[in-house]
């Protein structure tokens, strides 16, 4: 009698543990985006906020399945609300958009000049705008169909890296 | 009117003038404006096409002739029959010219290098001050994209990097037009135009240095060569390496097509784009 008592006190125990446990921040199951979108605000809004980047990569994937303009308002609405809910900040949010669905490079935000600061890590700077072109690739080819968005930052990246080689090296003749 | 240093006083009222022009069309102006491009600029790279121009007519004759003493050599059958007394007699000839070809530019690359250099010491004077000390890689990212290019306007892609396989000359002329004609250019494309002359330059004006160094050891070997008259692959070698980088390389020219046009579609502008 007293070990059946012990085994309901443990299961009891075991199920409110279960119950208190974290929960499981499961990816969007749906291959429809809004679904997806809906699913992730409830998952961020209910403790997950620490997977943003998985949910956010997740959410691409959804996108590239069901590749449209319209997309990019999808991702800066939900992005525009994580900073509302403080999952995310302003400048994160802006970083995440920009990342992926603008022309310019986000890799090169930066408050000093060129001769003293871009150009000792020049080498740095260029592989990051290539990472960078790779989620451009993703956020503006694959998810919103912006071909000529896609291209002109191709061409932009190469005209960075033309003019930085040439700028670099006028400034490492000067000193 | 980069410098404006007046010696008389009629100097110093035109420097007045042109100095508040300047400053009228600096205040109407609402972004900063770069000058890559001031006339000393402009008139070095006149300068250095017609330099290029009178080399290649130089050689051009010369290299008519080579050509001409090649084929003739080749329909001898002299190809293996070195001892043929005539066949000596062709190769000689062909070596005189070659010598020729060499003492044209010997003579005429000083002036050559000297343009060159000018001009790549202006431009690099202008690319330091105005994109490596005035810009931060954020500005120089929106001077190369130009604010915001109208909606489906294709982008100015004044992609030369000087791998043209044109004529010397004509590459300099085509620069000097761009440049010339770039007041209706936007800051964008001149600062790729003038990182592109200017990494053209530097490398110009490296391989008119060793080509300078290379000539006179080219014309001692030929010298020699003159009192056995033999020709060597060295020779020919060089000769094609002189017409491809003066008259232009054909099979350079090939274009690959590019990507297919962008969607059309009213593009969408997020609060948070920047």
């Amino acid at each position: 009698m007293k070990s059946a008592t012990l085994l309901v006190a443990f299961t009891a125990f075991a199920l409110a543990s279960c119950a208190s446990s974290p929960p499981p921040c499961e990816g969007p199951q749906t291959r429809n985006l809004a679904a997806a979108v809906d699913h992730v605000k409830g998952a961020l809004g209910n403790g997950c906020a620490a997977h943003f980047d998985r949910y956010y990569d997740d959410l691409l994937r959804t996108a590239e399945g069901d590749p449209k303009p319209e997309n990019k308002r999808v991702f800066s609405e939900f992005l525009v609300w994580s900073a509302d809910e403080g999952i995310l900040s302003q400048r994160q949010a802006k970083e995440y958009y920009n990342r992926y669905f603008n022309v310019k490079f986000m890799t090169l935000q930066g408050d000093y000049n060129n001769c003293s600061h871009t150009c000792p890590r020049r080498d740095r700077v260029l592989l990051d705008m290539e990472r960078e072109l790779g989620d451009k690739e993703r956020g503006l080819l694959k998810v919103s169909l912006d071909n000529s968005g896609y291209y002109r930052a191709d061409e932009l990246f190469k005209e960075v890296e033309l003019v930085l080689e040439a700028t670099c090296t006028a400034c490492a003749a000067g000193r | 009117m980069e410098r404006c240093i007046p010696r008389t006083t009629a100097a110093a009222a035109l420097c007045l003038f042109a100095l508040a022009a300047t400053g009228i069309a600096a205040a109407n102006t609402n972004s900063p404006t770069i000058r890559l491009f001031p006339t000393t600029v402009v008139e070095d790279l006149r300068q250095t096409s017609s330099v290029a121009q009178e080399m290649e007519t130089g050689l051009q004759e010369v290299i008519g002739r080579l050509d001409q003493q090649q084929q003739l050599y080749l329909e001898s059958k002299c190809d293996g029959a070195e001892d043929d007394s005539g066949c000596q007699r062709l190769a000689k000839q062909i070596g005189a010219t070659y010598l020729d070809m060499l003492g044209i530019m010997e003579e005429r690359l000083p002036d050559m290098e000297h343009t060159v250099n000018n001009t790549r010491l202006s431009l690099e004077k202008r690319l330091r001050s105005e994109l490596g000390n005035k810009m931060t890689s954020w500005t120089l990212q929106e001077t190369l994209l130009g604010g915001n290019p109208p909606e489906g306007a294709s982008a100015p892609s004044p992609s030369l990097r000087g791998r043209s396989g044109m004529r010397l000359s004509e590459r300099f002329k085509q620069y000097y037009k761009l440049v010339a004609s770039s007041s209706s250019s936007t800051d964008q494309s001149l600062a790729v135009l003038a990182s592109d002359i200017y990494l053209d330059m530097e490398e110009t004006s490296t391989l008119i240095a060793r080509t300078r160094e290379e000539i006179a050891r080219a014309t001692l070997i030929e010298q020699l060569n003159q009192s056995f008259g033999t020709i060597t692959p060295e020779m020919m070698e060089i000769v094609g390496g002189v017409k491809s980088i003066l008259f232009g390389d054909e099979t350079s020219n090939v274009v690959i097509a590019g990507p297919p046009p962008g969607s059309v579609e009213q593009a969408y502008r997020s609060p948070l784009e920047q």
